[in-house]
């Protein structure tokens, strides 16, 4: 049966070019600008290498410093309080502290180029699962004794080198020099725990002030052993959160922060203004699934007037199915099973012209070392999508024309 | 006639509801987009201020303790900096700031003023940042040495926010009263012209400046220096320069800027995600006209009884050219109504609050023009067709 709904589906499509046109251009332009945009979010929360262990991984993001009633600081954390706090978890398989990546200035050939500079302990190498492609990650004694080394990414490579072999020359950024131990591939800047050009121990910072700093710019990449873990180690922060001292408790005496996942700390930014420690992730996924609903419903109410107008051209048919013993529910199906279908390759189109698109804002250097790609789960999004949109704009004009009835419908009457 | 209309539209409202919801929705869609641009254009073409050619920017990044201990030394620092500078004959002009021009960091402030909250974003600058970034001075006059002596502390404001507060009084030499609780009198010495710090496309704002003296201990000195270089200067300049300041201050980090290239990455973040919405709404709205092509095609052809039995009883073709237009101005209206009574709550409410009501409203009447030249323009072929509609074809359809 459902072979014969398909049949005389295609036939109508072909029938009205002009219909499947719209239908088929409404359909797939929705749905590129949904797949586009769920690429967007997966580039910057989906597990991208090297961040491929987000089951396991956590961060602290932004921690929120009060002094009653007065002064208050929402950031990155201090210093003193992730190396006393936060380093010193029992949950935790493995703890890393690196700082915000900072612009800095490079000369090369009397020309200036800004990069991103990142400080990082040895740890960090562990947690994150970088390729390398030349050479390897410095180590925890690399960042102990101060030695200037750096691991860059592949454009900074090429920027000193220009395709020459990277590894043990000298690099100078913001007025140091770095030997190079390692290159790795450009991270898009979306990854705000991975992205930086030029990766350099902690130690090497041009004055140790940020040991003792009452603030400062850093964050902790917190891996679990299991996954089960991960609610342990948000309540373990918790309790240790309780208990801080601060240096200067005149200026703040109270920290709020939370131990989560990119995603749940822009949630928490967004709807909880940092003030506490909830999880607000729901809150962010639901408002993202609204918007994608209110952008489908002008479409969808396009597709809705297109095919009633198809199906009054189709009353004659319903007439003679109807006069024939057909139930509402069997018509109800049949016309929802063409619409999903007309759907279904707006989609295939859509999905072929978001390919096209992604390709070309990866191409454009919008946005710094950006590689879009289309993956399973944007393609399953998408098909939700695509499914969801299907039934909605179905069900109505199938469930009124199904109420058709047989006589009026045998005369050609309207709706 | 137009009766007639309503009456023709009301027969059939079953059909009729949906695309009325859809003229609605588009109208929704349209106002938002257009608000955005009346908005943009209204700014751009306002006057920024100040100059920014030939001037960069230095973010010093101190590396140093928040401690009580860091003054002394971070303040001695500063002024080797400024020495520094003066070395070189490439700069015309150098000034300290908190915030600067098309940077991200800002400080808010809002005040109680008569009952009445006023915001307003605080800059503090060194004496040289009026020439340095070309400020117009409109009245009064602008921080200087005989400054140091006085036991008040002074402060320049902006028009708007002298307006705001004074009315059209002279506020030269008037205490700032919104701050009068403060321990020390702050007074206001001088009035300057529009200073948008954000940049063309921000709307003005209230704007008042603080004098950060390099020699006061007391003071944090400025995380930015902006300096006015000769045009031409190259970047074997700014290495130099670089080094210099480097050699000056060894535990601190230093970014350097034209203002040139400050402004394109603040340009290309705010208008960047205007021409994606922009895009995406011109999209919505060619599919909205197909499809309004395609279902009013429908209705012509369905009523293509009706049509001949007109034709057959003398209609002109342009009579029928008229009723199948005026169905649709008819429809795009009663949608348009609707959209308008939503619109007009959200300045009536006081939900909108950045948008001015006469760009608002230049934003309604924009989304008006198009939505009603896109319903017209959609209209125009079925209603040709419904022109070619033989009378005796007509009465034989069925």
């Amino acid at each position: 049966m459902l072979k014969n709904y398909l049949k005389i589906a295609i036939k109508v499509l072909l029938r009205r070019k002009f219909f499947t046109f719209i239908s088929l251009f409404g359909v797939s332009f929705t749905l590129v600008v949904l797949m586009v945009a769920s690429a967007l979010l997966d580039h910057a929360f989906g597990p991208l290498p090297p961040e491929v262990r987000t089951d396991r991984t956590l961060g602290i993001y932004t921690v929120r410093m009060e002094l009653t009633n007065s002064f208050e600081r929402t950031g990155a954390a201090p210093y003193w309080f992730l190396d006393r706090y936060v380093r010193t978890l029992a949950t935790p398989a493995r703890v890393s502290l690196y700082s915000t990546q900072r612009s800095v200035a490079a000369y090369v050939a009397d020309e200036k180029h800004s990069l991103f500079l990142k400080r990082t302990d040895g740890e960090f190498w562990n947690i994150l699962d970088f390729e390398f492609l030349e050479g390897g990650p410095f180590t925890a004694a690399d960042e102990r004794e101060a030695n200037f080394v750096a691991v860059i990414n592949r454009a900074t490579a090429e920027l000193f080198f220009k395709g020459q072999p990277a590894v043990g020359k000298t690099i100078a950024v913001d007025g140091q020099r770095f030997r190079v131990v390692g290159v790795v591939p450009n991270i898009p800047i979306f990854r705000v725990t991975s992205f930086a050009d030029v990766w350099v121990p902690l130690s090497t910072a041009k004055s140790n002030g940020y040991l003792r700093d009452a603030t400062g710019d850093f964050l902790a990449l917190l891996l679990a052993r299991t996954p089960g873990d991960l609610p342990k180690i948000k309540e373990e922060l918790q309790t240790a959160l309780a208990r801080v001292e601060f240096p200067n408790a005149r200026e703040y005496s109270r920290i709020i922060t939370a131990a989560e996942t990119l995603f749940e700390s822009v949630a928490r930014g967004m709807f909880g203004r940092d003030r506490d420690a909830r999880n607000y992730a729901g809150y962010l996924l639901g408002l993202l699934l609204a918007l994608a609903v209110l952008f489908m419903l002008l479409p969808a109410i396009n597709l809705i007037n297109l095919n009633v107008s198809r199906i009054l051209e189709r009353a004659s048919e319903i007439g003679v199915r109807k006069a024939f013993g057909a139930s509402s529910w069997t018509l109800v199906g049949q016309f929802v099973v063409e619409n999903v279908l007309l759907t279904l390759i707006g989609g295939a189109f859509g999905f072929v012209a978001a390919l096209f698109l992604l390709n070309a804002l990866t191409d454009s250097g919008l946005i710094q070392y950006a590689h879009f790609q289309m993956n399973y789960r944007i393609f399953l999004y998408g098909l939700t999508a695509a499914l969801f949109f299907g039934l909605f704009s179905g069900v109505y004009p199938a469930w009124k024309m199904s109420r058709l009835h047989p006589v009026d419908a045998l005369r050609g009457q309207s709706l | 006639m137009i009766k007639h209309l309503f009456k023709l539209v009301w027969n059939r409202k079953r059909s009729n509801l949906l695309l009325m919801l859809e003229i609605f929705f588009s109208f929704i869609v349209l106002v938002a987009v257009m608000t955005l641009a009346a908005y943009y254009q209204d700014n751009y073409g306002r006057p920024l201020g100040f100059v920014y050619e030939n001037v960069w920017n230095i973010g010093i990044d101190m590396n140093t303790a928040t401690d009580d201990v860091w003054s002394a030394e971070m303040v001695s620092t500063t002024r080797q900096l400024f020495l520094a500078l003066q070395d070189f004959p490439e700069i015309e002009s150098a000034c300290g700031a908190l915030s600067t021009p098309y940077g991200l960091g800002s400080r808010q402030s809002v005040n109680e003023f008569k009952g009445r909250r006023v915001e307003m974003e605080v800059n503090e600058v060194t004496d040289t940042f009026l020439q340095t970034l070309n400020l117009q001075l409109l009245a009064g006059r602008w921080f200087d040495q005989t400054d140091d002596a006085s036991n008040w502390k002074p402060v320049v404001i902006n028009q708007r926010l002298s307006r705001e507060l004074f009315g059209h009084d002279d506020p030269i030499g008037r205490p700032f009263e919104p701050w009068s609780s403060q321990e020390e009198e702050v007074r206001v010495i001088g009035v300057i012209s529009d200073f948008r710090r954000d940049g063309e496309f921000v709307g003005p704002g209230n704007y008042l400046f603080e004098r950060k003296r390099l020699d006061d201990p007391r003071n944090r000195p400025p995380a930015n220096l902006l300096i006015k270089v000769r045009p031409g200067a190259s970047a074997a300049f700014e290495e130099r320069l670089a080094a210099r300041l480097e050699a000056v201050a060894r535990e601190w980090s230093f970014e350097i800027q034209p203002l040139t290239h400050k402004r394109e990455v603040a340009m290309k973040l705010r208008l960047v995600p205007v021409i994606l919405l922009g895009l995406i709404a011109a999209f919505l709205m060619i599919m909205v006209g197909l499809g309004l092509v395609g279902i009013l095609w429908q209705n012509v052809t369905q009523r293509t009884k009706e049509i001949g039995l007109r034709r057959a009883k003398g209609a002109t073709a342009a009579a029928i050219h008229k009723q199948i237009l005026g169905e649709t101005l008819v429809l795009t209206s009663l949608g348009v109504v609707l959209g308008v009574i939503l619109v007009v709550q959200f300045p009536l409410l006081d939900l909108i609050s950045t948008v001015s009501v006469k760009v608002y409203a230049q934003g309604v009447l924009l989304a008006l023009l198009v939505l009603y030249g896109l319903t017209l323009a959609a209209s125009l072929y079925p209603s040709w067709l419904a022109t070619k509609v033989r009378p005796a074809q007509a009465l034989h359809y069925e």
